[in-house]
């Protein structure tokens, strides 16, 4: 590049510099808000995912292969302890839990509702299955394993059935002989979490309560693994697929297809928040350019009559935008970090909007966060945003025709 | 370029130069059918009425624009036989330019504006310079070399357009009413000015006025009355 066009693209900058403000700083709020919507949106997928991995998918969960089809109590794992055992010194396990599962209904005087049970054993069981669960608790207790029959019930479902602390309630299903069965429960806690659909459709109980209503002993029916990597989990399942050749190993890939969706799809999602923002920085650029080209008409004109010819012409307005948006860009881009650092450590309370976003499954807090490649990235797209923009204007100055530019002079 | 023996050639000649505007819907005859001829070393006034075509005679011999008929040389070049770009190099390189007003670039100091025209033939950095300060040394301007465009009086503009104009070592400079926005005394400098270099560089000058001072200190008036040359006089002038 030539060195004296450089020099005059810089000035040009300058020129107007209330203009040249607008610019900079539309460029720096487009890189400020591309990141933090990234990272924002990135925060809360994480949470979404997190939170529904923890609180119901796991990571890799093991069940008898035919049990999933009914429910029907007796497809327990066989084994069970032994198993779990093994699991916990197996070096890529970080967290398990064995629960025994029943679905039927729960009754209130006043309404009865379809619910999983998960019996679990909420005393000695430390893993992230109980302690989810345990966080969210609202009202009340955990159930005791020396008072009988207590359960915990989302705050949903308490609506649903007209329920309170200490109310009783029935559930029913079906026992290890196929035949109906029913117990009296006693509410013991209610929790809320930020899912509806769990708050309804979920209840947990003792282990030992269940499983006695059961008619079985010592039954589990669903181990959960936990792991500390998410894409490493079907590694893990195919593995203990293989040394459990008559169980079913399954990933939260194939449990919940629709977090699996998420989790895919997040990539892409974040590059079309970025693409978003970068469209709407490229129209006010190629505003503010075209405005000071238009403005320029008749010193634009002189040049090309003098004799400046159009390859020049063309790199000194492109190059009054790189300089302008190489100052925007890394000042927002140091500001788009340090909002993601403060919020992504301080989180975003989302609480006065919560009960939308429960409907959907999402916290109320989101914490921001954004890896260093997506950084990278935008930093790309506004220097190619900025790049496309300057094209129009740059263009346009070429369409002048200087007779006509010149006739305006005088 | 077709260009034959150039340096013995008239540095502009122009053979029934004709210029019709909107030839579709209402014509403007601007030019009807204008031979002339200019040699190396003249200080020539182009008059006439407003609306006699007088910018757009200079236009066309500056390559600015297209006459609709006949032909302008420049040095024997047919400067309608050339592409666009080749027009652009040709007026970057054989032809100096004075506007009305907006001669510079605003951003610029007046040393600036004087390097940019020779930076842009490519010419060394410390020749550009070093040209520039001399130029704008010759037009009165050595104090003024770091000053810009708005620091500088309408006449100091002027001179600064005029040490830029010759700056690419032109053929001729043409000068479409150099001094319409100028007040009498830098008129007077102006025109002291040009003459000068007229007579020192042997520099070419070809301009318009209706200003009958400036008239006055032209070698030779040509006059235009509806695109036409109505007269063309020589007449000696005391030079001061
Ligand atoms: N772009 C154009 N389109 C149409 N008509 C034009 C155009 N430019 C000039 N004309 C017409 O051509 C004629 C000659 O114009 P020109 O500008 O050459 O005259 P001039 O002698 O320079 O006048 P002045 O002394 O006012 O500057 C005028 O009638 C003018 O209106
Ligand atoms: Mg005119």
């Amino acid at each position: 590049m030539l060195k004296y066009i450089l020099k005059l693209g810089w000035k040009n900058v300058w020129r107007n510099p209330t203009r040249s403000g607008v610019v900079i700083i539309t460029v720096l709020l487009g890189t400020w808000a591309g990141i933090f919507a990234t990272g924002f949106f990135n925060g809360m997928l994480n949470d979404y995912i997190k939170g529904q991995i923890n609180l119901t998918v796991g990571h890799v969960q093991i069940m008898y292969p035919e049990f999933e089809d009914l429910y029907n109590p007796n497809y327990a794992i066989p084994n069970a302890e032994n198993l779990i055992r093994t699991l916990q010194v197996n070096p890529d396990v970080d967290e398990v839990s064995g629960k025994s599962v029943a679905t039927g209904l729960a009754q209130s005087a006043r309404n009865s509702f379809g619910v999983t049970i998960w019996g679990m054993d909420i005393e000695n069981d430390t893993s992230v299955s109980v302690r989810s669960i345990k966080g969210y608790l609202e009202e009340g207790d955990f159930p005791e394993a020396e008072n009988r029959n207590q359960i915990l019930i989302g705050d949903d479902l308490a609506e649903r059935l007209g329920l309170e602390l200490r109310s009783r309630m029935v559930l029913s299903f079906q026992d290890v002989s196929g035949d109906l069965t029913a117990g009296a429960f006693r509410v013991a806690g209610i929790f809320d979490s930020f899912d509806s659909r769990f708050d309804e459709n979920f209840v947990v109980v003792n282990k030992a309560d269940l499983n006695r209503i059961l008619g079985g002993k010592n039954l589990t029916h669903n181990i959960r693994i936990d792991t500390d990597d998410l894409m490493t989990a079907g590694v893990l399942a195919e593995q203990l697929q293989d040394s459990n050749p008559d169980l079913e190993v399954k990933s939260w890939r194939e449990i919940a297809p629709d977090l699996r969706y998420v989790f895919d799809m997040q990539d892409l999602s974040l590059y079309l928040v970025m693409i978003i923002i970068i469209i709407g920085l490229i129209f006010s650029i190629i505003n503010t350019m075209l405005m000071a080209v238009m403005e320029r008409t008749r010193e634009l004109g002189m040049l090309r009559a003098i004799g400046m010819n159009k390859s020049r012409t063309f790199s000194m307005v492109m190059l009054e935008t790189v300089f302008l948006t190489l100052v925007g860009s890394p000042v927002g881009l140091l500001l788009g970090w340090l909002t993601i650092t403060y919020f992504g450590a301080s989180g975003i309370d989302l609480s006065a909007f919560s009960e939308g976003l429960e409907g959907w499954g999402f916290t109320t807090m989101i914490y921001p966060s954004l890896a260093l490649k997506y950084y990278l990235n935008i930093v790309l797209f506004v220097a190619v945003a900025a790049l496309i923009s300057a094209l129009y204007p740059a263009w346009r100055a070429l369409q002048l025709r200087p007779v006509e530019a010149i006739r305006k002079f005088n | 370029m077709p260009t034959q023996n150039g340096n013995n050639m008239s540095v502009i000649r122009t053979e029934g130069l004709t210029k019709v505007y909107n030839p579709d819907q209402v014509p403007v005859h601007a030019l009807n059918g204008v031979d002339l001829t200019i040699e190396k070393g003249e200080f020539t006034a182009i008059v006439g009425p407003s609306g006699s075509g007088k910018t757009t005679l200079l236009n066309i011999i500056g390559g600015l624009d297209e006459p609709t008929g006949g032909k302008a040389f420049i040095r024997g070049t047919d400067i309608s036989t050339l592409s666009d770009r080749e027009l652009i190099n040709f007026r970057l390189n054989h032809i100096g330019f004075v506007f009305q007003s907006f001669n510079l670039i605003p951003v610029l100091t007046a040393l600036e504006n004087v390097s940019f025209i020779m930076q842009m033939q490519g010419r060394p950095a410390k020749e550009c310079r070093e040209k520039s300060i001399e130029l704008l040394e010759e037009v009165g301007l050595k104090d003024k070399i770091n000053k810009r465009p708005s620091e500088l009086s309408g006449g100091q503009q002027q001179r600064v357009a005029v040490a830029r104009a010759l700056a690419s070592k032109p053929d001729f400079v043409l000068a479409d009413e150099p001094t319409a926005n100028l007040d009498s005394v830098s008129t007077a400098e102006l025109l002291d000015m040009m003459a000068e270099l007229n007579e020192v560089e042997d520099m070419t000058f070809i301009f318009s006025t209706h200003d009958q001072r400036v008239i006055d200190r032209a070698r030779r008036v040509i006059t235009l009355v509806d695109g036409k040359i109505d007269s063309d006089e020589e007449r000696t002038v005391d030079s001061g």
